[in-house]
């Protein structure tokens, strides 16, 4: 089981693991960023936009959603910047995909929570001489981010999640240092299961903000309990 | 005649937070008798009826089913259902069943029936309501909610139990499905089929009931027979709920059954 | 072309152990969620607690974790998993515990009438939950199954990390060796894609033919 050596160590090597947490927040908070910037635009386009468009759209919601996040960080870092000639580190690389898939998820999020919305708050608006934009802006959009604040906490925790897988690319993050803690003093177990217990921990704190935050903005009869 | 008392229910209290829905209710029913139950929403009929079964339990007071005494917590309270025929508001059909299997599923699982004597005894329960052969295959979502009560019907019967419980049976039906449902259930009691009837449907109550119970507040607050309480009921909200299901029934100049 | 037909004939036998571990991770993962699903509903307080501790625990766990946890922690503890057994138990405790929370959803969209009306019959709570509950679950909580399974296949690309020689392996290796990262990782990517279409249009068909006739 290792020797108490190892423990010791290790207890002196948390707070080297939890300084991993700073870099798991950028790449999640840049990742949720980057998706948002996407996928409110794009979810928009894909309920009202052209057949077209839609289709495009819908390819790359396909594509961003079906390939493990690993292969496309690889396809980037490996395969896309070098071919194009751009030298990009782990970091931005991995934000920039984690941006783009959060892109995709964030769309169909957005994409529900518009088609939730009553058709009569549109019409409603338009009747009182709203144009479309006014619409959009003044009715549509404070009701979307409402509702889909549930929705964005589940991506905020599947992307926490995903960062771990980042430490493929040796990026500082939580996983990164446990894994170098973990091959230095002999013992896995502890390492791996604090790097998780740290992202868990940030999961729930930041679930329950985003609850306060939904409760803080609610507005009674908006939100249909199912 | 002395005929056996077949469900005798004294004393029941229930009770949810505040809310009182049983006030120290008893009854009791023979058998081959037609016991109904009025009374204005959130009397405690619907509590009374769901406690005889047992699918909810009182918090005070004992209950029979012949001579078990079925509030006695050491009974095989799965037994004693089989024996209950309770009909809900809802239909309550099996979705994921058609309408055959609905009727077949307790006879094969709960009393453990061969598949040749459930089907036997599905097809005898449901022409008894009048479902016809053709709708046998079919899923509830395909039928009109008379059908579905009838089949509902069909299903509590195929159990042969000892008494029928009608919970509201006709509340949720479209109003043009009604009569078909109320005759089924008045034909099973002019067979003898032991009945408690829930039912806002005061003209039926009067046409069927061996007994009116009135209930008001969790409490039954006067019973009889039905001519007894039309002639001289003793509380105002007897008079008025008589007189507005008599007034109703006046107004369409016949009763309610062609 | 010496890489291509090293690369595919690799990247076929790495498609072989992939579909080895997931022909077991997800039809145990659905048995299992299930499994969880009622017992988080259905049985007594400390077990449904003890339900709900386990899979809370391995939904907020990320999967590349469980799976080092399980590979590398438990040698710790002189347990040596082999790779392949390491991916799939982690696989399979991962997808239960996301699955249980859909068939917990699902088993609560059912109207109490349902179970009304079983007992009313005489059913037990075992004859109710086979018979009436668990038919109608099946059907209400196949979308989030679905969804789930598209995970796992998306994840299972994380076995390398445990040594399996999967489709991603060969990816790295090769990649290591040769210039054709783009190549290589489109090839893989297609593959998933392709894996995961397919899976969909299979649960599609089985969602239609579960379908009650309206």
């Amino acid at each position: 089981m290792g020797d108490l050596n190892a423990y010791i160590t290790l207890l002196n090597y948390i707070p080297y693991i939890l300084e991993g947490a700073k870099w798991s927040l950028v790449l999640t908070f840049g990742g949720l960023g980057i998706g948002f910037i996407i996928g409110l635009p794009v979810g928009v386009a894909s309920v009202y936009g052209g057949r077209y468009t839609r289709l495009l759209l819908n390819i790359y919601i396909w594509i961003f959603r079906s390939t493990p996040l690993i292969v496309l960080l690889f396809l980037f870092y490996w395969g896309i910047f070098p071919t194009i000639g751009y030298k990009v580190s782990p970091l931005v690389t991995s934000i920039l995909v984690l941006g783009l898939r959060s892109g995709a998820y964030q769309t169909e999020i957005f994409r529900g929570c518009i088609e939730s919305i009553d058709e009569g708050q549109i019409l409603a608006a338009y009747a009182i001489g709203m144009s479309s934009i006014q619409t959009f802006t003044n009715i549509l959009i404070p009701q979307v981010l409402r509702i889909s604040i549930p929705g964005w906490s589940n991506e905020y925790a599947g992307l926490l999640k995903d960062t771990a897988i980042c430490f493929i690319l040796g990026i500082q993050e939580v996983l990164t240092r446990a894994k170098i803690i973990s091959m230095a003093i002999g013992i896995a177990l502890l390492p791996y299961f604090i790097a998780g217990a740290i992202l868990m921990i940030l999961s729930y704190l930041g679930i329950k903000v985003l609850d306060i935050f939904y409760r803080r903005w609610s507005v009674p009869g908006l939100i249909k309990e199912i | 005649m002395n005929r056996d008392i077949i469900l005798r229910a004294v004393d029941l209290h229930k009770r949810y937070g505040d809310v009182v829905a049983l006030d120290g209710v008893s009854i009791s029913v023979r058998k081959r008798e037609t016991k109904v139950i009025i009374g204005p929403n959130g009397s405690g009929k619907t509590t009374l009826l769901k406690c005889l079964n047992m699918l909810i339990k009182p918090d005070k007071g004992r209950i029979w089913l012949g001579d078990e005494e079925i509030t006695n917590p050491k009974i095989n309270i799965y037994k004693v259902r089989e024996k209950i025929g309770f009909v809900f508001q809802e239909f309550n059909l099996f979705h994921h069943l058609t309408v055959l299997k609905n009727v077949m599923i307790g006879l094969l699982k709960v009393k453990k029936m061969e598949r040749d004597l459930a089907y036997e005894k599905a097809v005898n329960a449901l022409s008894i309501v009048g479902i016809d052969r053709s709708l046998y295959d079919k899923y509830p979502a395909q039928l009109s909610s008379g059908q579905k009560q009838r089949v509902a019907i069909a299903r509590a019967l195929a159990m042969d139990p000892i008494i029928m419980l009608y919970d509201e049976p006709t509340s949720a039906l479209d109003p043009q499905f009604a009569n078909e449902v109320l005759q089924v259930i008045k034909d099973l009691a002019v067979k003898g089929v032991t009945s408690i009837i829930v039912t806002h449907h005061i003209d039926f109550a009067l046409e069927v009931a061996d007994e009116i119970l009135v209930m008001y507040r969790g409490r039954v607050v006067e019973s009889g027979a039905p001519k007894n309480l039309l002639s001289s009921p003793k509380y105002s909200i007897t008079k008025n709920i008589l007189m507005s299901g008599i007034a109703l029934s006046n107004g369409l100049n016949h009763g309610f059954l062609e | 072309m010496d890489f291509w037909s090293s690369f595919i004939t690799n990247l076929l036998e790495g498609i072989v152990n992939t579909l080895k571990i997931l022909s077991i991770s997800i039809p145990f993962s659905i048995a299992l969620g299930f499994l969880l699903g009622f017992i988080k509903l259905y049985s007594n307080r400390i077990l449904a607690l003890l339900a709900e501790a386990i899979t809370a625990l391995f939904r907020g766990l990320p999967a590349i974790v469980t799976l080092m946890i399980i590979f590398f922690g438990l040698a710790d503890f002189k347990i040596y998993l082999s790779p392949f057994w390491a991916a799939t138990l982690g696989f399979i405790l991962c997808g239960s515990s996301y699955i249980s929370e859909y068939v917990k959803g699902a088993i609560r969209s059912i109207d109490v009438g349902q179970s009304e009306a079983a007992k009313a019959l005489g059913m037990n709570k075992m004859q109710e939950q086979l018979y009436i509950i668990l038919p109608q679950t099946i059907r209400r909580a196949l979308p989030g199954v679905s969804n789930e399974i598209t995970y796992m296949i998306q994840y299972s690309s994380l076995s390398f990390i445990v040594g399996v020689k999967d489709i991603f392996s060969v990816a790295i290796t090769f990649n290591s060796l040769y210039f054709y990262s783009i190549e290589i990782f489109i090839c893989v990517a297609l593959i998933y894609l392709l894996l995961i279409a397919i899976a969909n249009i299979i649960f599609r068909v089985i969602e239609i033919k579960l379908r009650y006739p309206k």
